[in-house]
């Protein structure tokens, strides 16, 4: 197991749920925020090696939080993942656009979603657990 | 320039007074008439008074032949006087041959006299002297009174005193025919001089009336432009500027008003088209708020939906995959079951949104031209698997002149994909279908057939629109029966057609079109 972390960032407890076990069977180690400012806290305090940043958050939005986070030299150079159902035509493009290092709509596919965190956590020094493929554009 | 001469004051204030412009034409065409009356009258006057000056100098004229042949009879008794000299003091004439004094001449020299008088009195002129000259014709008729009687005593004295000339009456001859002939030289001058002072005041009195004539059609004429020049700018201003206000309405600016002072029908246009502006402003700030609305509606519509979804389709993969421990057959197949009508589910949604946005117009194409045929090789690379599985055959046959044309390549690609997924669908085992593209009159045609069961004609229209499929579609329980419908819209926005070729158990073939130059949205 790589017990590596990651930061969710998620309102919806069914959902914060689905991710965490997802993660923690899958051999990540968990940080879990509800709202950005939380997120951009726990970041700080812990530097996560990936985020996953759902968009619509109670208080400032996953755009605004990932601008908080790129702006402080702490959290700087952790990848951030959109993770959000916020998946009408452009939106995509748009949080890509916003500087998000990738893009999974929701409803997630647990398989790619596994892929595409293990990818980005491998890109920081832990190489060897297998190719993921991208993720994938909207439905 | 024009127009801002032509919103000066005066041309307000024209517009404002309270007639309407029926009224206001109508009175500046009277004023027009009654200035070139007032030109006519004034110019009539100055030719009868030029006429009244002619007449005045016919008059003279007459005058002047009358007093002139008056002159000559006088001259002419001073020349015959002369012809018969006296003894020794007529010196008036050279003497060619003295001779007797002839009474022959004292008689002619009668007769003449006997002219003057009549030629004196009204009826001999054949006019009324005035009364300046009546004094002067007086003196004459008086003076040829005198001389005749004295002509009379001579001629009877020569007869008797054989020929004596008495000298005393000589002397009163001839003082009294110099007297007659200064009397009329008198009349004729006096004649002349008026007739000269008459023709020199016709001459200025011509320059005056010329100039005050001119000057009064100057006027005049001046007076009916600035008439017509305020008029017409006090009905062009207000249209000019109700002119520019709808243009700007016509291109969606609503936010100005016209400021019209006119109290006329135009006045009245502006006001109602300020009304109408307003009228207009109100609803299209509705529509636009209404508009709004619905697209936030449907954004957040889409999140709440995928936002529960998102559990059910992730937990139940989740225990799919078996992360937590081993599930059954049982249990794996309702799990597929719940994964696939989680995903059937997804694809509603997004169709539905879809043809919201499409039927509240907010799908704005973004027309590019890009390369049907990459489009088409795509659409079959991407339905190749599932047939293959299948065991169908899927086929392209392009025209060569087909390749770019212009469009919203996404949407473009979202018809092929529907039309060819629904093909695949639909067709059984060992069955093919052949998609073709062409160029047909200004159009590339694009056809999907397949070998499938066919739709009856009755069917054909119907199919394309929502939440309708054929019995088949119904039983195969896949696609959400808004495919067609959704590109049936996607088709038309580009400015092209759809439709269905198909008989009952021989296939079906969806062809649609592009316009080669397409349509903006």
């Amino acid at each position: 197991m790589t017990g590596k972390r990651v930061l969710v960032v998620e309102d919806n407890v069914m959902n914060m749920k689905l991710l965490r076990d997802v993660l923690l069977a899958t051999g990540y180690r968990t940080l879990e925020a509800t709202t950005g400012g939380e997120a951009i806290q726990l970041a700080a305090e812990h530097a996560p090696d990936l985020v996953l940043m759902d968009v619509h958050l109670p208080d400032i939005d996953g755009v605004h939080a990932l601008r908080r986070l790129r702006a402080d030299e702490r959290t700087a150079a952790i990848p951030v993942l959109a993770v959000t159902a916020q998946a009408m035509h452009g939106d995509r493009e748009r949080l890509l656009a916003a500087g998000f290092d990738g893009y999974i709509a929701k409803p997630v596919n647990i398989r790619e979603l596994v892929g595409t965190v293990r990818q980005h956590c491998d890109a920081h020094g832990q190489p060897g657990s297998g190719a993921t493929p991208r993720p994938s554009a909207e439905s | 320039m024009l127009s801002r001469i032509g919103d000066s004051a005066v041309v307000r204030a024209v517009g404002r007074i309270p007639a309407n412009v029926h009224t206001k034409l109508l009175i500046a065409f009277l004023g027009t008439a009654v200035l070139v009356i007032a030109i006519g009258v004034f110019g009539l006057r100055v030719l009868a008074q030029s006429n009244d000056r002619v007449v005045a100098l016919g008059a003279l004229q007459e005058r002047a032949a009358a007093y002139g042949e008056l002159q000559s009879d006088t001259r002419h008794i001073r020349l015959l006087l002369a012809e018969n000299p006296g003894r020794d003091f007529f010196t008036v004439w050279p003497i060619r041959t003295p001779r007797r004094p002839a009474v022959a001449v004292d008689k002619a020299v009668l007769s003449v006299l006997a002219r003057i008088r009549p030629a004196t009195l009204p009826d001999g002129l054949g006019f009324v002297p005035p009364t300046g000259d009546e004094r002067l014709l007086r003196g004459i008729r008086l003076t040829g009174a005198r001389l005749t009687t004295v002509m009379r005593e001579q001629i009877r004295s020569t007869r008797d005193a054989a020929g004596e000339y008495q000298l005393p009456r000589r002397h009163r001859v001839e003082q009294l025919s110099v007297e007659l002939y200064q009397l009329a030289t008198e009349l004729a001058n006096r004649t002349t001089a008026t007739t000269e002072a008459v023709i020199a005041q016709n001459a200025s009195s011509y320059v005056s009336q010329r100039n005050r004539f001119v000057g009064v059609a100057a006027g005049a004429i001046a007076a009916a432009l600035l008439l017509g020049f305020v008029l017409s700018w006090s009905l062009i201003g207000p249209i000019q500027r109700i002119d520019a206000r709808l243009a700007a309405i016509s291109s969606g600016d609503f936010s100005g008003r016209i400021e019209v002072a006119n109290r006329d029908e135009l006045g009245a246009l502006a006001a109602n088209v300020n009304r109408m502006n307003d009228e207009l402003r109100r609803l299209y700030m509705e529509l636009e708020a209404v508009s709004r609305h619905k697209s936030e509606f449907l954004a957040s519509m889409s999140h709440e939906l995928r936002t529960p979804l998102n559990a059910i389709i992730g937990f139940s993969q989740v225990l799919r995959e078996e992360m937590f421990g081993p599930v059954n057959q049982k249990q794996a197949e309702y799990l597929d079951d719940i994964i696939s009508s989680g995903n059937h589910l997804l694809s509603l949604i997004n169709d539905v949104l879809d043809l919201s946005k499409v039927e509240a117009g907010q799908v704005e194409l973004e027309i590019h031209p890009f390369s049907l045929l990459e489009a088409l090789e795509r659409g079959v690379v991407m339905v190749r698997e599932r047939a293959t599985e299948d065991g169908i055959q899927v086929g392209l046959v392009a025209d060569p002149g087909v390749d770019v044309v212009e469009g919203d390549e996404r949407r473009i690609k979202q018809v092929i994909f529907n039309l060819l997924s629904n093909a695949v669908k639909f067709t059984p085992a060992g069955g093919a279908v052949d998609v073709s593209a062409s160029q047909v009159n200004g159009e590339v045609r694009i056809s999907v057939a397949d070998t499938g069961p066919g739709i009856a004609s009755e069917d054909h229209d119907r199919i394309f629109e929502e939440f309708q499929q054929t019995d088949i579609g119904v039983a195969q329980r896949d696609g959400t029966g808004l495919g067609l419908t959704l590109s049936k819209r996607l088709v038309e926005l580009h400015g092209g057609r759809i439709w269905l070729e198909s008989k009952l158990g021989k296939g079906s073939t969806f062809v649609f079109t592009l316009p080669v130059r397409s349509v903006r949205s």
